[in-house]
This record gives structure tokens, sequence and C-alpha cells, in this order.
């Protein structure tokens, strides 16, 4: 059956030529498609990251639900010695965050200000290599404010200017405060630079009466593929109320954005299936149609139904198996090769600021996985496309099949 | 060998326009024969000739091969019984266009599970027999009518079945084919004791056979 098969692909050209360069296409573009998209999804997550959320980050429980004063850390040293003890954590830092009221001589804005570590602040966000003008913050910066470029904007200041600050303390006393511009940044993430101001950690203390306290402890891992073992580990040294997440639950948001975007993805390329496959069908089809008198022969002279079928299934098999071998390392090259060298469409960051995205580098997914099961369903559907054309064919009497014209 | 006992048949039964087919056959044909339905076109030589082939049912009375009942048995072992049974000849060759002329004679030994050596020297022989043999790496569709249907005869008779059922094998051949094709099958039909059962109106063929066995509007008339 087998052999004969081949022979029939051979000698039927037009439809071999049809199905294998459909399946060839289907294959590719699956691939491509799909790498393209998970890519870009996992480099927008992954620039998230690196701007300024942990991929782990220790909260007091309801803060990120509630928030204010009653759900900070209060003794954050204890923590961290829980945190040295455990193994895959590269840095870690507490944050201190709070909201109030930045006014320069002619403008105000609500804004986040936190006080961050300096030193370890760097390892742990693109804070400082944001830089754009003036210096980032060091332990003894002092009343140094290092703000977004688009808050700079919004308060019609420039380096050296003071910016007056007012808010609450920790303790929920009044706090108000001189700040000098020293720094800006620009991250690319238009609402993180339009709303964000830091400030060394030391001063800032003295100010919100904050020592040993923070609105979370943020912490960078060795392996990203490890945070869930880590987090684990956290949850168990951490008492009760404090509850430890990774960056799977503090990005939600994003990571539902995503998901709703590839079943768009899926959708999209689902329609050019089907119409793929009612091509590969039809095809088929015609193919078998003007192949009656023969399978009425086999028939005939002793060929069950079952052999008509797998003789169909291997044509179908063969030309499917030929296309997609072909098809699959070239995908998985493009999807490997625009892992590393990544597409850049210049300006695309600028237009899409709104949308969270920061580069303009389109990175491809290069995953063995996700090809697997490209082709799987590649191969699934041409074999599924067979199953008309068996039944078409089978329904004929040998007799009157044979005796086609 | 073939027993054909009360066999009736019918198309669109029920129906106005209700055919009867075959009518009380009763007949009986002999291991060795070479014998012809005959009569004139709608008699129901070919509806005789699919039956005894196990092509298709009959709607009252037995036929047996042998001690089998064909009229009895299922689609899957009609079709086994065809292939290790009988051979077919067809009035358009009906080769599988994508083998040559030697894997069309070895193609139902092949399906029967003859080892390859034992394929290889049947097809030789009977290709030779069959003045094929110059031809056997040629398409069907390079040959002429009579070659083909030579290549027909040949695999039908490579897996030596018990009987070969020919519907008209003549009718598109010219006379000097025609002949030739019944001699040898005459001779194949000596040579390897296999019953031969033509259906044709064809004079040549009538000619040519031992036996003639006349239908009239489906029923027997002559022996
Ligand atoms: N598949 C069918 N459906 C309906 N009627 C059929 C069918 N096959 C044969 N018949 C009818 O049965 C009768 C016998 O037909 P059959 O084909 O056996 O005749 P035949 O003797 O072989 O004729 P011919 O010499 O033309 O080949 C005819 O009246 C024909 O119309
Ligand atoms: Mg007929």
């Amino acid at each position: 059956m087998f052999n004969l098969a081949l022979k029939n692909i051979l000698f039927y050209k037009g439809r071999s030529i049809t199905t294998l360069i459909l399946t060839f296409i289907s294959a590719l573009m699956f691939i491509v498609y799909v790498s393209m998209m998970d890519g870009s999804h996992e480099s927008m997550l992954k620039n998230a990251l690196k701007v300024y959320t942990g991929s782990i980050e220790i909260y007091k429980k309801d803060y990120r639900d509630i928030g204010g004063n009653e759900y900070l850390i209060t003794d954050v040293q204890k923590i961290e010695k829980e945190l040295d003890k455990i193994e895959g954590i590269d840095t870690y830092t507490a944050r201190y965050e709070t909201y109030g009221l930045l006014s320069s001589s002619t403008q105000s804005s609500a804004s986040l200000v936190a006080g961050v570590e300096p030193l370890k602040e760097p390892s742990m966000s693109q804070l400082k290599v944001a830089l754009v003008e003036g210096e980032f913050l060091s332990p003894t910066s002092g009343n140094c404010l290092y703000a977004g470029v688009d808050l700079v904007k919004k308060l019609e200041a420039k380096l050296g200017d003071e910016i007056s600050f007012v808010g609450a303390a920790s303790d929920n006393s009044f706090a108000a405060d001189l700040f000098k511009l020293c720094g800006t940044f620009r991250t690319g993430s238009f609402s993180f630079d339009a709303s964000s101001a830091f400030i060394a950690r030391a001063y800032f203390d003295e100010l919100m009466m904050s020592h040993n306290k923070a609105s979370y402890i943020n912490i960078k891992v060795h392996d990203l593929n490890d945070v869930d073992t880590i987090n684990t580990q956290i949850s168990a040294k951490i008492d009760d109320s404090i509850e430890s997440l990774t960056w799977k639950t503090l990005m939600k948001t994003m990571v539902d954005a995503m998901e709703v975007d590839s079943i768009f993805g899926y959708i999209t390329i689902s329609i050019f299936y089907v119409v793929i496959f009612f091509v590969i069908m039809i095809f088929g089809f015609i193919n078998v149609s003007s192949r009656i008198r023969e399978f009425g022969t086999l028939r005939c002279i002793g060929l069950s139904r079952q052999k008509i079928r797998t003789l169909l299934f291997y044509e179908i098999f063969i030309l499917s198996s030929i296309a997609i071998m072909i098809a699959t390392p070239i995908g998985a090259y493009i999807a490997y090769y625009y892992s590393v060298h990544p597409i850049v469409i210049d300006g695309m960051s600028e237009m899409y600021k709104d949308y969270g995205i920061i580069s303009d580098e389109i990175p491809f997914s290069f995953n063995l996985f996700t090809i697997t099961w490209n082709i799987s369903v590649v191969y699934l559907l041409n074999i599924l496309s067979i199953l008309y054309p068996m039944a078409f064919i089978n329904s004929f009497k040998p007799v009157e099949a044979a005796h086609h014209v | 060998m073939i027993k054909i006992q009360n066999v009736n048949k019918y198309f669109y039964k029920g129906e106005s326009r209700e055919v009867h087919a075959l009518r009380d056959i009763n007949l009986e044909i002999k291991k060795g024969e070479f014998s012809l339905f005959n009569g004139p076109s709608g008699c129901g030589k070919t509806t005789l000739l699919n039956a005894i082939g196990a092509l298709d049912s009959v709607d009252s009375g037995e036929i047996y091969l042998g001690e089998t009942e064909i009229t009895g048995l299922n689609e899957d072992a009609r079709t086994s019984l065809r292939l290790n049974e009988m051979g077919f000849v067809f009035q358009a060759y009906n080769l599988v266009p994508v083998l040559n002329v030697e894997e069309n004679i070895g193609f139902i030994m092949k399906l029967r599970g003859f080892s390859d050596s034992e394929i290889k020297a049947r097809v030789q022989e009977v290709a030779s027999f069959l003045e094929i043999d110059t031809k056997l790496k040629s398409l069907p569709n390079t040959l002429s009518g009579g070659q083909q249907q030579r290549v027909a005869v040949a695999r039908a008779v490579a897996a030596k079945p018990k009987i070969i059922l020919a519907d008209e094998p003549t009718a598109n051949l010219d006379s000097k084919n025609s002949l030739k094709l019944m001699d040898m099958m005459r001779s194949l039909n000596e040579k390897e004791d296999i019953s031969i059962v033509f259906a044709s109106h064809d004079e040549l063929v009538i000619d040519n056979v031992r036996r003639v066995i006349k239908l009239k509007d489906g029923a027997l008339v002559e022996d």
C-alpha cells in the first residue's frame, strides 16, 4: 500500500504539488506567526519586569488592594535576614512608596514618590541606566529628586530647580519638604515616566518616619524559571500577614491582556487554516473523483474498504510529512534567527507607548514545544481533510465504480 | 464448482419501474469450464456474472462457490473471497494506471502475500505466455488496447484463482486482437485448469467457447 501511495503521489502531480505547497506555507506561517506573537508578548513582559517590577515582591497582605500606611511591612530587617538564607536570589531591595503632590514654582502634579536604596536599585531596575540628564541618586544625595522626564515636563522644571513635596508620613502625620531636581530619566514606559519620582531612602525615611518599614520588598532571582520554587520557599519563611507574589500575579493585567491578544491571534490564524483546509480537501476530493474507476477496480479485485482508506491516508500522510519536514527547519530557523536578532521597527515604541511597548525590537520566541504542537495541528488538519474523500469513494459499489467513466 | 439455485434479482424492487433482472436461474458450472453467458442486450448477462463474482447481491436463491455460499456473505468476506478465489477481466481493461505491466500483473499476488521471488517467476511465466513480456516496465497508458487487455488477463490469472469472470472482454478490441485474446485465454484455461466464464454478445467469443448459456429477459433459455 505504501509503495502504491508513493506512486500515486508521483503520478497525480497536480494534486501532490498543490497539497505540498499549501501544507508547506501553512506550517511555515503557523510556526513563524506563533513565534512572533509569543516573542513579542515575552519581550513586553520582560521589558516591564526590567523597568521596575520585580520577579518576586513581598507585601503586607491587602497593601495591593487597599494600600495606605496600615499595610506597610514593619520589620524589613527580619524578612531580609530570611531572604539571605534562600538560594537563587540575586538581590533584593526594600522600597517605600507614597503618593504626594509635587510642585514647582509654576505647576503641580500628583505623583508616586518612592524612597529607594541607591546602591541596590541599579541591579534591580532600569532606573539608573534610564538617566537622561543630571545624575542618579546616591546614599548621600540627600534631598535630591530623580524624576521621570514626562513628569518634569509637566512641572515645567529643569535641573537644579526646587520642588516642593506635600504628603502623609508613615505614621499618618503631615509631611512636607523641599527637594531639589538632580536627575531625570526615561524608561520608555510613558505612564511610568509621567508620574514617578525617586529619592534616596536614607533621607526620605527621616522625613516619612519609615525606618525599617517598606511598601514592599523587591526581589530579583537568578533564573526566572526558578521563580515559583523560590516563591514557595519565601512564603514558608514569612508570617501569615505577609505575602510573597511572583510577577505572574503582579502583572496579572498585562498577562491577561496578552492572553486575550493570543486568542485573537489564534482566531485570525484559524480562519486562515479553515480556508487552507478546504482547499486541500477540495484538491483531495477532485483527485479522488478522477480516480473512481481506479478505486472501483481495486475494490472488485479484492481490496477492502479499509485498504482503500489506508491507501488514501498514506498519500496525504506522505505529502504532509514531506511539506512539514521542509517547513519545520525553515520555520524553526526563522524563529531562532529573529529570537537572536530581533526585527527592529523604528518608531514602534513611540507609536504604541500607551500599550506599554517600550522597545522598537520585536524578538521572536524560539520554543521547540510550541513548534511541535504547531506542526501537529497542521498534520491533524491535513489528515482530517482526506476523511470526506475517503467516505465519498467508499460509498460507491465496486462494480459501478469500476465501470465509471 | 459453482452452483446457482433459484436465483432471482430485481432492480428498483417495489417501484413502478421494477426490473426483474434474473428469473429463477438454476445452473452449475464445473471446474475447468470455458463458458459464455449470451443473449440480447439487457437480458441479464452482467447481472448474473456480478452475482457469481460476489460483486452484487441477489434477492432470493443461493450461489455456491465450492462449499461456500456466496449469497450469504458480508461485504468483508465477499471482498476476501474475490481476492483469494476469483479473477476479473473488464471491458475497459481497468489496469492500475500508476503501476507498470509487471506490477499490475503481480498486484493480486502481492496483496495475497506471495513472496517477491514467487511473484517474479509467475509474472514472467504468464507474461511470456500472453506475449507481453517485452513490455514489463511500461505503464498501461503506453500500451495498445489488445496489450492492455492481455495484461488484465495476466493479472487475473497470475494468482491462480478458481474462476475468472470476464464481462465483454473483447468489446473494445478489433477482431484480430479479440481472436488472439480468445486463443490465449482458451490455452490458459486448458493449461492451468482455471474455469473461465464470459458474458458477451460478440460472435467471436461465441465461436471460441465450449459452452454457451443463453439468457433472455433474465431467464435461462438454452444451455
Ligand atoms: N445498477 C442497475 N440499476 C438498475 N437497473 C439495472 C442495473 N444494472 C442492470 N440493470 C437492469 O437489469 C437488466 C439486466 O441488465 P444487465 O446489465 O445484466 O444486461 P446485459 O445482458 O449485461 O446487457 P448488455 O449486453 O447491454 O451488457 C437490464 O434491464 C438493466 O436495465
Ligand atoms: Mg453487460
